[in-house]
């Protein structure tokens, strides 16, 4: 656990317990578990943004990409009546070729990522309303899809599956980050992505494969919400969620110039994100004040790694001085 | 009359760390004043006081014999101070009139504060015309030549009228040639009474220009030398405070068969012109020649970041395909580019992960990497290559330009090394870490590597190389035996075959 | 001078023709502006196709925007205007706010509201719910729904939204003098996630609450799920609005006491045809108070049966 991560810790474990104090309901076992799911949900994709920041990229269209992954979800279970694993196959791969879409854009045709994503934003909520005729697809009149429906938002042993999921997904992307050569290139791309290239490393086909995670990362979350809202309104649905996904990435240590942090920053970023919003309930703050809240406590967060980074530079700098002076 | 510039026991002390120790001189209207040190030495801190960007701890400061009491950016600028920096300061997208103006540009309009672009133009003409530049003012920054640009500094700091003008390694970006007229400059300055302090690594130039030298070690006045007295014995002496060894060493065995054969190569640089080379194993092999010659275009086409028009590369006689770098990393071509912090090292990483960044799949098990052996890996070169740092964890970012090197050499001597092409090995590293590149290049090369040094330094190429060879406009112009070497001969094959041309013409 | 008419004549015809084919072929376009992508206008959709097809001289759009925000019903307004139709019904985000913007249309098309009323506004009638009324049938149902008294927590999307005002008002009237106390109401911005989640979190940190109700069409399925998720079905009761698939399958198996639907159908078809009645000549329809007010349906276990099989078949689009 890195010293970024430490902090962000204490800060979930302050925030918790100011909450816990003012409300004890907090750490009720019931509040607990609605929590672990959402941070699951949410977690998922958080995971796959966190990757493509890490290259230096960013990825906007991930909540679009949840309204058009859901109608087509929604419409191959309910309307095509599909075997499930089939429908939750073919939506996690439409996740998976759009990434490798944004990543070959980005790579083969340098466009910038925020403009691709930009662009996938637009295009897919379009798509997905077109799709629809705006109209909301839920499973209300759907038949058999218990199974699936208990695998996306069920429990085992009274831990809500999503949560699993995440957990599972987060140790094989930490593995996958921190452990093999990939991992290694994706740091070494986002930090310097000539440098990479100058030791013979195919940084095109490292940056695509970021998009690629990311896009299955964000199909499997879309699969997950959508059993978590049962229904896909397509002008609504996951909007603003890319912000989530980036606000947790950066939380958790995640630098936008790219090369810097970790699938546990990003986790407890997500955590953190998630407690911000219960809170808002649990201590009866209006509702309207939930997104300044978070603001808010990003913002401290931010200036508060900042601060301690400068720090620790201009400690770094003075040692520096002291063993060669000047220059 | 008083001495234009005069400084007298300035100190300066960070937290810490004596920056500045007593340092006292002066400078003369028409006075060339060379200032000699190794990094670190203080040089920068003693110019970052005298523009007043860095108040002094203790000591006085006299312009034209007055006492300055308070001394800062504005004061330093009415005094006439002016710096032509090392790192190039121009806005890349005003043209060269808007740079050598910015922030005094006339005006017209009245309130509407419009910049009157034909009064910048006929101010600018004559300053450009007084420094011999072959551009005009409207000729936008980007277009320009490094050597062009740094004319443009000088004629900003005429622009505003500098008395004093210093120069900080005005040359480390510029070729022979572009160096020969910058020095031609600076004289002319000098005759016309400005007083100019020149900073620089190049201990060649100093002897050419300097009316006097100060030399500058661990922030104190080590030593000062008159005109009579500058050499290059003398100054290093001074700078090291000891006898630097001659820079060239034998190979230890002759040159060996293969290596790298490169026949009728044709960058996209220069499509016109084919390049036939041959880098032989156990040797090295210097390439001179003007900067846009064509030489890093060559580097980068041999290590496969451009791809060639036509022509073919063999190694040992086998002919390779570059489609990238990889390709060439794969065969044993490296690359140590002359931007070492933007292609050969990755600077918020640590010396670990730099080194095997080229062949981290040789440190996995099972797919994962081991950090027990990326270490001792980096360990292994941080020892052999004696890189200055206390451990292999520290972020190459912090590490002096000499010992950065080091560690973008590491990352290859850590693989099988068959070709390196080095592109400028030495460019802003000290005269001591210097000799430590050259011998790590002697080493590398007497195992059998083929090493290519491209280099606009001449004492580098003609004191490393055992072969030279010169480019000139994207082709060989001609290539010199170490019995042949000279610093005309070189110079006559990167400019000549153009001077030529022009005497024809004449 | 010649030249240049001559450039400008076909520019001239061209654009002069777009609005102007539709008259040469009598085909006069309709349209109505909702407020945000759901069911509930799917359904209106049908009630407009149906009057599409009894006067196929005309035709008839519906319009969802992008994102439920006043300023992009704007948009689309003035779009409207530049294609000249000859009428917009729709159902404003912000009425108060927007009297201006609809005044314009009216000056240059015949406006209707429905849904949501601009009462200030030169619109002609206003076709819809009264949703203060309905607010007192919702509040009726919860009375009903807990008879000894309790604690009731709302959801909806977001209270600056009249029709939201409206109920909680009707709510709130209806529940005057009762022992029913309403805690608080929680928004979710129209984040369908964010509604289920301030569902559990209310549930779990009120364990003592009895009566939820969710305001928007989308409120109550999440309510329903929320407290099937929590097991406390039976416990907490529900009561809501609108008629998505969810909240019916959630009468039929007891675990909302019952839902009060509106007729969305009825705001197309009669919205419709009022239009083209204006457009004939023929205001006296309209009543004094310029208001048509569709009375609202209770659906509970009793008729929730014959009402799904309704709104599937006019939903697949019948």
């Amino acid at each position: 656990m890195s010293k970024k991560e430490l902090g962000l810790a204490l800060l979930l474990v302050v925030i918790g317990g100011i909450t816990a104090a003012l409300n004890p309901l907090f750490l009720s076992g019931v509040n607990l578990l609605n929590m672990a799911n959402l941070i699951g949900l949410f977690g998922i994709f958080a995971i796959g943004q966190g990757l493509i920041i890490i290259t230096g990229g960013i990825d906007l269209s991930v909540g679009s990409m949840f309204a058009l992954l859901g109608v087509v979800l929604v419409d191959l279970l309910v309307n095509f009546e599909l075997f499930w694993p089939l429908a939750v196959l073919a939506t996690i791969g439409i996740g998976l070729a759009l990434g490798l879409l944004h990543g070959l854009l980005v790579t083969r045709l340098k466009l910038q990522p925020f403009v691709v994503t930009l662009c996938g934003l637009l295009i897919y909520r379009g798509i997905a309303r077109y799709y629809t005729q705006d109209s909301t697809s839920g499973f209300g009149y759907a038949g058999d899809i218990d199974t699936v429906s208990w695998l996306a938002s069920g429990r085992s042993f009274g831990i809500p599956n999503p949560f699993i999921i995440m957990v599972v997904v987060a140790i094989i992307m930490a593995v996958v980050l921190h452990r093999t050569v990939f991992g290694r290139y994706l740091y070494a791309v986002g930090r310097n992505e000539e440098a990479a290239r100058h030791s013979g490393i195919n940084t095109d086909a490292v940056i695509t494969g970021a998009y690629l995670l990311g896009g299955a990362l964000a199909g499997l979350a879309g699969v997950l919400l959508v059993f978590y809202t049962s229904s896909v309104s397509p002008s609504s649905f996951g909007s603003f969620y890319e912000l989530y996904a980036i606000a947790a990435a950066v939380l958790g240590g995640c630098s936008l110039r790219g090369g810097e942090g970790s699938i546990l920053g990003i986790v407890l970023g997500t955590v953190l994100l998630q407690i911000l919003q219960n809170l808002v309930n649990i201590l009866g703050i209006p509702s309207s004040l939930n997104f300044a809240v978070m603001g808010g406590v990003i913002l401290l967060g931010v200036i508060a790694d900042q601060q301690l980074g400068q720090r620790k530079q201009r400690i770094q700098l003075s040692r520096a001085q002291g063993h060669a002076p000047a220059e | 009359m008083a001495p234009l510039l005069e400084l007298e026991g300035i100190g300066k002390t960070y937290p810490g760390v004596r920056a500045l120790d007593g340092v006292s001189l002066h400078l003369d209207r028409g006075e060339i004043l060379g200032l000699i040190g190794e990094n670190g030495a203080g040089k920068s801190t003693l110019m970052k006081v005298l523009g007043g960007v860095v108040p002094p701890s203790e000591g006085t400061l006299r312009i034209d014999g007055q006492v300055q009491e308070s001394w800062d950016v504005p004061a330093a600028t009415r005094a006439g101070i002016a710096f032509v920096h090392q790192e190039l300061s121009l806005f890349d997208n005003l043209d060269v009139a808007g740079n050598v103006l910015f922030g005094r540009e006339p005006l017209r309009g009245g309130l509407l504060r419009l910049v009157d672009r034909r009064a910048t133009r006929e101010k600018v003409a004559p300053i450009l015309q007084r420094l011999g530049a072959d551009f005009t003012p409207d000729t936008p920054v980007a277009e320009l030549s490094i050597a062009q640009r740094q004319l443009v500094e000088i004629a900003r700091a005429l622009a505003a009228e500098a008395r004093i003008i210093i120069l900080d390694e005005p040359t480390s970006s510029l070729t022979l040639s572009e160096t020969a007229r910058l020095l031609t400059v600076v004289k002319e300055l000098r005759a016309d009474g400005v007083g100019l302090i020149y900073i620089t690594h190049r201990l060649g130039e100093i002897v050419d220009c300097a009316d006097r030298v100060v030399c500058l070690r661990d922030g104190k006045m080590v030593g000062a030398l008159r005109r009579e007295d500058i050499a290059h014995g003398t100054m290093i002496r001074l700078m090291i405070g000891r006898e630097l060894r001659s820079l060239y060493a034998p190979p230890a065995n002759p040159p060996g068969e293969g290596g790298l054969a490169v026949r009728g190569l044709v960058t996209t640089a220069f499509p016109g012109s084919a390049v036939d080379l041959h880098i032989r194993p156990g040797e090295i092999l210097g390439l001179a020649g003007l900067v846009g010659a064509g030489r890093t275009s060559l580097a980068r086409t041999l290590f496969g970041i451009d791809l060639p028009l036509a022509g073919e590369v063999r190694l040992d006689g086998k002919p390779l395909t570059l489609r990238g770098p990889r390709d060439a990393v794969a065969a044993g071509i490296y690359l140590a580019p002359e931007d070492r912090k933007k292609a050969g090292l990755v600077l918020d990483m640590p010396i670990t992960e730099n080194v095997t960044l080229a062949s981290a799949p040789d440190y996995t098990r099972g797919g994962l990497m081991v950090h027990r052996l990326e270490r001792s890996a980096a360990e292994k070169q941080r020892q052999g290559l004696r890189i200055k740092a206390p451990n292999c964890s520290v972020r190459a970012g912090t590490l002096s330009g000499g010992n950065q090197q080091k560690v973008v050499l590491g990352k290859w001597l850590s693989m099988a090394p068959r070709v390196i092409l080095f592109d400028e090995p030495t460019r802003g590293i000290d005269v001591g870490a210097k000799g430590e590149i050259y011998a790590l290049m002697r080493a590398l090369s007497d195992r059998g590597v083929a090493i290519l040094m491209i280099s606009s330094d001449m004492e580098e190429v003609l004191g490393v190389s055992d072969r030279i060879v010169v480019m000139h406009e994207g082709r060989i112009s001609g290539g010199l035996d170490r019995a042949g070497f000279s610093e005309q001969a070189v110079l006559r094959l990167a400019i000549g075959s153009r001077h030529e041309a022009e005497e024809a013409h004449a | 001078m010649q030249r240049r008419s001559l450039l400008a004549a076909p520019a001239a015809i061209a654009l002069a023709s777009w609005p102007r084919m539709g008259a040469a072929q009598e085909k006069r376009s309709l349209a109505f502006v909702v407020n945000v992508s759901a069911d509930f206008w799917t359904i209106c959709r049908r009630g407009i196709e149906k009057a599409n097809r009894e006067h196929p001289d005309f035709a008839m759009e519906m319009i969802v925007p992008g994102q439920a925000s006043a300023a992009e019903q704007r948009r689309i307004i003035d779009e409207l205007l530049a294609r000249k139709v000859a009428g917009i019904a729709i159902s404003p985000i912000n009425p108060a706010n927007s009297t201006e913007t609809l005044n314009r249309v009216a000056s240059q098309a015949i406006l209707f509201t429905s849904d949501s009323d601009a009462p200030n506004s030169n619109r002609l009638v206003y076709i819809g719910t009264d949703n203060v009324a309905a607010g007192r049938e919702a509040g009726k149902q919860m009375k009903k729904a807990l008879p000894q008294g309790g604690k009731a927590m709302l959801f909806v999307g977001t209270m600056d939204a009249d029709n939201a005002r409206e109920r909680v008002q009707g709510i709130r009237e209806e529940l005057q003098g009762s022992e029913i106390n309403i805690i608080d109401i929680r928004t979710d911005e129209s984040d369908i996630a964010r509604a289920k989640r301030n569902v559990e979190d209310t549930l779990a940190r009120y364990s003592d609450i009895n009566l939820l109700t969710g305001l928007w069409a989308y409120n109550t399925p999440q309510i329903y799920q929320a407290v099937k998720g929590a097991g406390r079905e039976g416990k907490v009761k529900i009561v809501g609005f609108d008629e998505d698939a969810l909240t019916l399958r959630g009468i039929a198996d007891g675990t909302i006491e019952s839902t009060v639907v509106q007729q969305p159908f009825e705001f197309g078809y009669q919205s419709m045809v009022g239009m083209v009645k204006v457009l004939n000549g023929d205001k006296s329809f309209i009543p004094a108070n310029k208001q048509i007010i569709i009375p609202t349906r209770i659906i509970d276990k009793s008729n929730v049966a014959d009402f799904q099989k309704q709104m599937r078949d006019l939903l697949r689009g019948a």
